[in-house]
């Protein structure tokens, strides 16, 4: 038992550059492992290790996402020839279906309804593609100093702003399609579930009827997420630029985590 | 990793391929489930199925090759995390007594509890014992697989942080697991 280290101005738990990088990328077992860093070692291989069938569950649920995203998309391609005006009236409408008493079509289409109502609109032009302009209201995204080199460039404004890179780029947030849907609740449904934008949430969820239930798991408890959101992907210049490094040996799953200089 | 195959893949994945996604998913899920475990326990299963919308939702738009893939679907979970922390905040401030704010999932004695069996979750809950910096760079590096200059970017710090928040995190764990093991032992 190591209780004292025989010169006190010994560091018993010293650890070296080298070593912690092996330890990290997990190219340093139990038994090589520097003294006090053993366990240290089998921690962190159990946390690395192989992944637990519970860890796999959900599968369905994401490749429901990818099935909405996909015809959502293709559905805003084929739309895209189509005046864009009509269109966005057209969606406003349906999702102000919920919001009628309050002044309804009108107040939709020119950007007035109350807010949560407001927000699950906006969520669906975005969902379809529409080329409604970002409103000025839009809080930008809390932004973490420095970390703007990791993919959120101008390509982040993207999913409301108007540019020529969004045009056609419909993917369906399911969230925003649930916030008008609850948002919407109480209202009359079977016309609200016409729009193509609810067909692709209808999908997803499994049916119209699983809807609720699809969103109540999509969404917390405290009804967040007003907002799309998701970083911008990295710029083709980043991934240019990353796909010119070496590449890692080793192949195991720390492979690339060995990328130090 | 998927490896050589990956732009395919990506490729056949953005087109809408589920089987090229379900590899994507396949490789990255649990990992992305263990970060939340780490970051966000409380959230875990939920953060990871918001993660993957956000995937897919940029999916087509993303260009890349697999370890940066990895990297972008990291960042998005970590702002997943950032989030959800910010709404944890809210709630609290709002006075709502009723989730309470968040707290970090362990065990009583997670040291104990990962010297007895090196489960997975055992493990992780005790890198979440780790002052929040250390314990997000530990997991971004050892289960991400990310390199440092990965991480940095992701957590929004220089490298030489990074490599000081992950020394400092392995010495606290060896610090605690040596501790344990010698009151085990006494």
């Amino acid at each position: 038992m190591r209780r004292q280290p025989a010169d006190p101005h010994a560091d018993p738990l010293a650890l070296d550059g080298e070593t912690a990088e092996r330890l990290l990328t997990g190219r340093l077992s139990p038994a090589q492992a520097p003294p006090g860093y053993a366990e240290v070692a089998a921690l962190l291989a159990a946390a690395a290790a192989p992944p637990a069938p519970e860890e796999l569950t959900g599968e369905a649920a994401a490749r429901a996402a990818l099935r909405a995203v996909t015809r959502a998309r293709a559905a805003g391609s084929r739309r895209a020839a189509r005046p864009a005006r009509r269109r966005r009236v057209g969606l406003v409408a349906v999702v102000a279906a919920g919001a009628l008493a309050t002044g309804g079509v009108a107040a939709a289409a020119t950007g007035h309804l109350p807010g949560p109502v407001q927000g699950a609109a906006r969520s669906i032009l975005v969902t379809v593609g529409s080329d409604e302009p970002a409103p000025p209201a839009n809080p930008p995204r809390a932004s973490t100093p420095g970390s703007g080199a990791t993919g959120r460039g101008p390509a982040s404004t993207g999913a409301t702003g108007r540019g020529p890179g969004t045009t056609g780029a419909a993917a369906p947030n399911l969230k925003g399609l649930c916030n008008a849907y609850q948002a919407g609740e109480g209202a009359e449904q079977g016309g609200k579930l016409d729009a193509t934008a609810f067909q692709a949430l209808a999908r997803a969820a499994g049916g119209r009827e699983k809807i609720p239930a699809y969103c109540q798991h999509l969404l917390p408890p405290d009804k967040k997420a007003k907002e799309p959101r998701q970083p911008a992907p990295p710029t083709p210049g980043q991934g240019q630029g990353q796909g010119g490094r070496p590449p890692s040996g080793g192949g195991g799953d720390n492979g690339q985590g060995a990328d130090r200089p | 990793m998927i490896g050589p195959e990956f732009p395919a893949v990506l490729q056949a994945a953005s087109r809408g391929d589920e089987a090229a996604f379900g590899r994507l998913w396949h490789d990255l899920q649990p990992r992305v489930l263990r970060y939340f475990m780490v970051a966000a326990p409380a959230a875990a299963e939920d953060l990871a199925s918001e993660t993957w919308l956000g995937v897919v939702r940029g999916l087509d738009r993303f260009r890349g090759n697999e370890p940066s893939f990895r990297a972008w679907v990291f960042t998005i979970a970590r702002h997943e995390v950032l989030d959800w922390r910010r709404r944890a905040a809210r709630r609290v401030t709002e006075d709502l007594p009723v989730n309470g704010p968040p707290e970090r999932a362990a065990p009583d004695d997670p040291a104990a509890a990962a010297l007895d069996d090196l489960s997975t979750r055992a493990a992780l809950a005790m890198v979440a014992t780790l002052p929040p910096d250390q314990a997000e760079a530990v997991v971004l590096r050892v289960v991400a697989g990310l390199g440092v200059d990965r991480v940095a970017a992701i957590m929004g710090k220089r490298p030489g942080t990074v490599r000081v928040l992950t020394h400092r995190g392995l010495r606290r764990l060896a610090e605690r697991l040596g501790a344990d093991r010698l009151r085990g032992v006494v």
